[in-house]
């Protein structure tokens, strides 16, 4: 067979099985792709086995002995040779009925779930792969058993029923089945989104399949994503990861971003992931965790730079970069004394400017705007908006520094009242 | 709901927080249809069917259980399951007969406004147009969920029915001996009668919305015990104010042999019989229920639609994005507020139609749920337990027959 054919998948199932003497031998129920094949350059997956039901029985046979012809627009499967495949063959394989077909994947370059109803696949030489998934009209009316009639309909005036097609190497597939899929799946093609966009996508899935993708992710690009996952969505993974990888992933997380999800988080878990997390980060997550909500404290980031104001500019910079800290922990930096009381405060932007040797007492700005750890939330927003602040410094009763809040936070507190008032 | 993004709900705390989906499916349960049918049926048969709410309620629970108890589960809703599940002939029969018979519902819904506005002497020509843009308003601008909780405390409204009860001086006793010794003549319409409490007390489209409900909300199987309780107070409320609605009509009309048509008349009927106030709590009763039903109906509908057929959907998502549900949204809502406003409309036929339509997709929709909620590989360890599918397939069987009878009763009904 030395010809293009293509195919769609809803038109391959349920169909007889015939073969070279045109005796029927059983009725296809599915096609399973190696979904890692990677040996074509397409990245397109090859079709290597196809399952059959002979005489009542379920066998998996090689595809190569497969091939599938057009007759008169109905298409035929038509087996030369039938060969089994072994257990092995058939677990590491993906199956396209089961497992694709009906079912919700992502389309990485819309990132969201889309819903699959059908899957075109293509036979090139005496390879078959699959190509694209259709998640279009045309292929719903497939599925139903209407599409020509339809498309005789909508020609007569003359219009087209709209089709649309999503490249196989634009899609990840979600196999929330875990039957017959290697666990280990990489999700590889997931790991180009933003973690926001991963974050909507993990939420929307169901409660297995949203585990099962967020366990593939690596620890660093994990703790992107559950910071941005709705906090029920944060319970049920941490819930469902064992507590060594949700101690690991809790441990690359700013250590408010983890007060908040072991608040709501059952006692007894919390305390386990505590116990497993990194000594000094979890210490920082105990203390926050005392502050009860809707008061400054629960909400502030205790990452915070902290200097003596006799150090020079010069030192600054080599302090900081030895401690390489995150974006946010440079909106605002600090001037305490030897008690840890807050003296002043002075910005990226005067360490920048200022020459090496200048020391920070010349350029620091005393008696900074600050917030009192038990403070209501409410009164933030109102003085950040009123001083222009990015980050603003949180002090206890006896003025010593505790934290700072940032403007992030603020606004996903005044986002979240909002929407609990809807 | 139906928005993507889940909202916050465990900032309320747990009682509350948790409480919700049974409630709110159960106020919605007592629609403008529910109201007439109880009303009809009361008016008709006095105290003689009350008896029926109580199976309907043992259902009611068994089903809502196996609903929440699919959503904790799994995450998803009903119609992602049955499609991902069953495939897309069973999926297109289950939704198309979905979206028929609630535009049905919804202009039952535009029916209960336009005659419980008669009562207080407004037009329909113009109660109707005004709730149907205030409703498409509403959801289209996103402020869904400040509705939904101005509903939720309005459907305490229904609680005005007990007043109106109360108000017709029931015969207590009386009631007491027809729930345990009804006097039924065995008759087509009786039957049929009976055919309707179940069928609107146990709506199809329910199913889809309580599964939903508990998925927005976030439940776990921790919590199971507080749905349960939420399930069952959202039962007994609903049976509750039906029992109430048949007490004052048996009450009043029954025992003074007025018939009636809809359940305006009923509001009407009382003036006389109970007092202007009686009459007026119950069409203001009637007007909560039929635009709080009117508003969640249409939405429901389209979401599930599309989440189905895989059309993107959602009140947060822009018109562009999600045009199937928007017109979908907008199509059932048009058009169950126009079939009102057409003079000398076939209303009568439509609710039974409706009823029809909704008694042949409950078994299918129960049947799919009993499959699914047994499937090991989709509920792990919490598929049902053999008192769950002995309960669940009786009240297939019994709903499969009644509904049988159903459509068999219009051809000897006409035959007569």
């Amino acid at each position: 067979m030395n010809s293009v054919t293509t195919f769609y998948l809803s038109r391959v199932i349920g169909q007889k099985v015939f073969d070279t003497h045109n005796q029927s031998i059983g009725v296809v129920k599915d096609l399973l792709v190696d979904p890692e094949s990677s040996t074509h350059s397409s990245g397109h997956p090859v079709v290597n086995g196809i399952k059959i039901k002979r005489s009542g029985k379920i066998t998996f046979y090689s595809f190569q002995n497969f091939h599938i012809e057009k007759i008169n627009g109905n298409t035929k499967v038509i087996c030369d040779q039938l060969i089994e495949l072994s257990t092995d063959q058939i677990n590491s394989n993906l199956y396209l009925a089961e497992a694709v077909l009906d079912n919700q994947i992502v389309d990485i370059n819309g990132r969201k779930l889309v819903r699959v109803n059908d899957v075109r696949l293509v036979t090139i030489v005496n390879d078959t792969f699959a190509v694209a998934v259709d998640i279009g009209m045309e292929g719903l009316l497939r599925r139903i058993g209407i599409a020509k009639p339809m498309k005789f309909a909508f020609s007569l005036f003359h219009a087209s029923i709209p089709a649309k097609f999503i490249l196989w190497e634009d899609v990840e597939t979600i196999d929330s089945s875990s039957l017959n899929i290697k666990l280990s799946k990489s999700y590889k093609k997931l790991q180009t989104l933003h973690p926001s966009d991963l974050a909507d996508i993990i939420e929307d899935l169901g409660r297995k399949a949203s585990a099962q993708v967020f366990s593939a992710l690596d620890d660093e690009r994990a703790a992107d994503v559950m910071e941005e996952l709705e906090t029920e969505t944060q319970i049920h993974i941490l819930e469902s990861l064992s507590i060594e990888k949700g101690a690991d992933v809790l441990d690359k997380m700013p250590a408010d971003e983890v007060a908040d999800i072991l608040d709501a988080l059952e006692d007894e878990r919390a305390e386990q992931l505590l116990n497993e997390m990194e000594k000094d980060t979890s210490q920082e997550v105990r203390e926050l965790l005392v502050y009860p909500d809707h008061t400054v404290g629960s909400i502030m980031s205790s990452e915070v730079l902290s200097f003596n104001q006799n150090m020079t500019i010069e030192e600054v910079l080599i302090e900081l970069r030895a401690q390489k800290p995150e974006m946010e922990t440079l909106y605002n930096l600090f001037v305490i004394d030897e008690n840890e009381i807050l003296l002043a405060t002075f910005s990226i932007r005067d360490v920048v400017i200022s020459p090496p040797d200048v020391k920070i007492n010349q350029i620091m700005k005393p008696s900074p705007v600050h917030l009192r750890d038990y403070q209501k939330i409410n009164e933030v927003a109102e003085i950040v908006s009123k001083y222009n602040l990015l980050a603003i410094p949180v002090v206890d009763k006896k003025n010593v520094l505790k934290g700072m809040v940032v403007i992030d936070d603020v606004i996903e507190d005044l986002i979240r009242k909002r929407r609990t008032n809807k | 709901m139906f928005k993507n993004k889940k909202t916050l709900f465990s900032q309320i705390g747990l009682f509350l927080a948790i409480l919700g989906p049974g409630i709110i499916t159960g106020s919605v349960d007592n629609d403008a249809g529910g109201i007439t049918t109880y009303s009809v049926a009361a008016a008709v048969y006095g105290y003689n069917l009350i008896w029926t709410l109580i199976p309907s309620f043992i259902v009611l629970v068994v089903i809502q259980e196996m609903n929440a108890r699919m959503g904790i589960v799994t995450g998803k809703g009903l119609a992602d399951l049955i499609r991902e599940n069953a495939g897309v002939k069973i999926t297109f029969f289950i939704f198309i007969g979905l979206l028929i018979a609630d535009v049905g519902n919804t202009t039952t819904e535009f029916a209960g406004v336009a005659g419980s506005m008669e009562v207080f002497g407004v037009s329909k020509y113009i109660s109707v147009p005004i709730v149907g843009f205030l409703i498409w308003f509403l959801v289209v601008k996103g402020t869904y969920k400040i509705a939904e909780r101005i509903f939720l405390l309005f459907s305490v409204s229904l609680l005005m029915y007990v007043v109106s009860a109360l108000m017709g001086k029931p015969h207590w006793g009386e009631i007491g001996h027809a729930i345990i010794h009804p006097q039924l003549e065995i008759n087509t319409h009786s039957i049929s009668m009976i055919i309707g409490i179940i069928g609107t007390t146990i709506a199809p489209w329910m199913q889809f919305y309580m599964q939903s409900s508990v998925i927005e909300k976030g439940l776990k199987m921790k919590q199971y015990k507080y749905t349960l309780i939420d399930i069952v107070v959202g039962c007994v409320a609903t049976v509750v104010v039906a029992f109430f609605i048949m007490v004052a009509c048996a009450s009043t009309l029954h025992e003074n042999g007025i018939q009636i048509n809809e359940a305006k008349d009923a509001a009407l009927a009382l003036k006389p019989l109970a007092g202007e106030f009686a009459s007026q709590l119950f069409a203001f009763g009637l007007f909560i229920a039929s635009v709080f039903s009117a508003t969640i109906l249409p939405l429901a509908t389209a979401f599930y639609v599309c989440e189905a057929f895989g059309f993107e959907a959602g009140i947060d998502k822009k018109w562009d994005e999600a045009k199937e549900f928007y017109i979908l949204y907008t199509g059932i809502l048009v058009v169950g507020a126009a079939i009102i406003l057409i003079p000398n409309a076939p209303l009568i036929a439509i609710s039974l139609w409706t009823q029809v339509i909704n008694g042949m997709l409950l078994p299918v929709v129960l049947v799919c749920m009993i499959l699914l909620v047994n499937n090991k590989k989709i509920m792990g360890e919490y598929v049902n337990k053999p008192v769950n599918n002995i309960i669940g397939w009786s009240a297939v069987t019994v709903l499969v027959v009644l509904s049988l009878i159903l459509l068999l009763l219009p051809i000897f009904t006409n035959g007569n």
